[in-house]
């Protein structure tokens, strides 16, 4: 279940759960004006915690480290595609809200979204 | 080192209603004992069968827990404990998974594997530096250190069902190197597979009394040199063997078999004939199979799900095990339900995969469940479950008197299941 690098400019190394040495596929591009984070899960190439599960530790330790502010740019989780023959291994983006209070709110983008982020 | 006497306690869960109970000897508490200083004296209680003592003289209690239907009287328990003065220290799987909650019950959560940790714990523990958390996550002790349980801390006669013991759990691996979908292995034990060296396997095997056991590693099908040197060099001690999925590979199966497997659990997810061959090649070997089967998956309808369950009739499954679609934890199962709100119940007590807790996509909670009822209902509406296993016993019974290794019950225990009186049904006595 490799996932392809064209889901990703850069494997970003993170804190995850625990402090679990953790991985995910990077990609930042501008999407209305704002820095676009799009994070992305590498199964059995993240050796920790899942993008989902670190949430918005991930997000603050991106944003640290490219310099971007939490509050100001559009968050997107995306699950890869991976060739596999079950479905919820197929291809997904989400963006994520954190301003919600104790959990975060998740949108699946529509297909027409996904293809203005896409440039695979 | 002055002696520290050390509660350890596995606690108790509701079975799943409608099938037949029984207790295994846990492996995870005394996995864990194993790794404790000389100098702790461990006294153990698994409480699904036995009651806990809590006035038992002790210096500090330590609960053991797997599954995510243990914690919450894991914390009752602790809430026990602290009344009469007690610490309290949570570790194994499922105080990894919901270490969050943890912290808040309990006084000291290790995170990890224990080999090599506890000396360090239990000397902060008697010098009262005990500390709220001992995080060796992604900090996996050496496979080499890993040695045998502390299997003398089992009160033997109370996994005893009927005169006949019960299998003894062991691990030839840890870690695991697939991502499956409702599945935290990964989490848990590394996204590697960590084999254990064969000698020191052969060494574990060999110095339990059990010829019986349960291989709980995730799959043995990781590595296929490993395994084909598994299966060669523990035939000898000729200890038949229940485990999870086998390499569908001739050569592997013929060893395995040689080895001593008895039956295995095998994921049927489809109605393909894939698995029906995979099946009946493992019968070719004499292997038993007993499916696995989660019902509730996005890409399973209800006519799915009812083709499935007849096809169970179609593929000679020895027996089966239904359960529903649980999203744990540090799952895919659970960041993909969970980012589609489709998650209504957090209850833990409720998460035994036997229960629906989310929003199923193509039928309602109460229709799965139906399903669910109906699946057990169906497979073994024309022979018990307790029949079915009665068969598999006979098989295994047979294969030790014809290789002279065969125990006989423990007539002593005939009327006793788990340690509590039971009436005989005579007409299963026959072995």
């Amino acid at each position: 279940m490799k996932v392809s690098p064209v889901y990703y400019d850069e494997i970003f190394n993170f804190k995850g759960e625990w402090d679990m040495p953790s991985a995910c596929g990077l990609k930042i591009r501008t999407l209305n004006g704002k820095p676009c984070v799009i994070v992305t899960e590498l199964y059995q190439d993240n050796p920790g915690t899942s993008v989902t599960y670190a949430g918005r530790k991930l997000a603050e330790q991106i944003c640290q480290a490219k310099g971007l502010d939490i509050n100001d740019i559009v968050y997107l989780e995306c699950n890869p595609d991976t060739n596999s023959k079950l479905s919820f291994y197929d291809e997904e983006f989400f963006a994520v809200d954190f301003d919600a209070d104790l959990q975060h709110r998740y949108r699946q983008l529509e297909k027409c979204e996904v293809i203005k982020i896409s440039d695979k | 080192m002055k002696p520290f006497k050390l509660k350890l306690i596995y606690p108790k869960w509701q079975k799943l209603r409608g099938q037949t109970t029984f207790n295994l000897p846990p492996h995870g508490p005394v996995a864990f004992a194993a790794t404790l200083p000389e100098w702790v004296d461990v006294s153990f209680t698994d409480e699904n069968v036995e009651a806990i003592d809590f006035d038992e003289e002790c210096d500090g209690v330590a609960l053991s827990m797997m599954l995510s239907t243990q914690v919450k009287r894991g914390w009752e328990i602790a809430d026990e404990y602290h009344k009469r003065g007690k610490l309290v220290m949570a570790g194994g799987i499922s105080t990894m998974l919901h270490a969050e909650e943890m912290v808040n019950h309990v006084d000291c959560v290790f995170l990890g594997e224990a080999e090599g940790r506890m000396d360090e714990v239990m000397t902060d523990w008697v010098n009262g530096k005990m500390r709220k958390f001992y995080n060796y996550m992604g900090n996996l002790p050496p496979i080499e250190s890993v040695g045998p349980c502390r299997r003398d801390l089992y009160k033997r006669e109370l996994y005893n069902h009927k005169g006949v013991q019960m299998v003894d759990l062991f691990h030839a691996s840890r870690g695991c190197r697939f991502s499956c979908y409702p599945c935290a292995v990964s989490y848990l034990g590394g996204r590697k597979f960590r084999p254990r060296p064969i000698d020191k396997v052969v060494e574990d095997m060999a110095g339990i009394e059990n010829n019986r056991l349960f291989i709980v590693d995730n799959s043995l099908a990781q590595n296929k040199e490993w395994e084909k040197e598994l299966f060669t060099a523990i035939a000898p001690l000729k200890k038949k063997w229940i485990s999870h999925t086998i390499e569908d590979d001739p050569e592997v199966l013929d060893l395995a078999a040689k080895a001593g497997a008895w039956y295995v659990y095998q994921a049927v997810y489809d109605t393909s004939d894939y698995i029906k061959e995979r099946v009946k090649r493992y019968h070719d070997y004499g292997i038993g199979v007993e499916g696995t089967i989660l019902l509730g998956l996005d890409n399973q309808t209800e006519d799915d799900i009812k083709r499935l369950i007849d096809f169970l009739g179609e593929i000679d499954l020895d027996l089966a095990e239904f359960t529903v679609m649980t999203p744990f934890p540090h799952t895919k199962g659970y960041d993909d339900l969970l980012r589609q709100g489709r998650i209504f119940d957090f209850d833990w007590n409720h998460y035994n995969a036997g229960q629906v807790v989310f929003q199923p996509k193509h039928m309602s909670p109460e229709r799965l469940q139906e399903l669910y009822d109906y699946a057990w209902k169906s497979f073994y509406a024309s022979e018990s479950q307790e029949q079915k296993m009665f068969r598999l016993f006979c098989n295994v019974a047979l294969r030790e008197m014809e290789e002279g290794t065969y125990r006989p019950r423990d007539r002593r225990l005939a009327n006793k299941s788990f340690g509590h009186d039971v009436v005989r049904n005579i007409k299963h006595a026959v072995v």
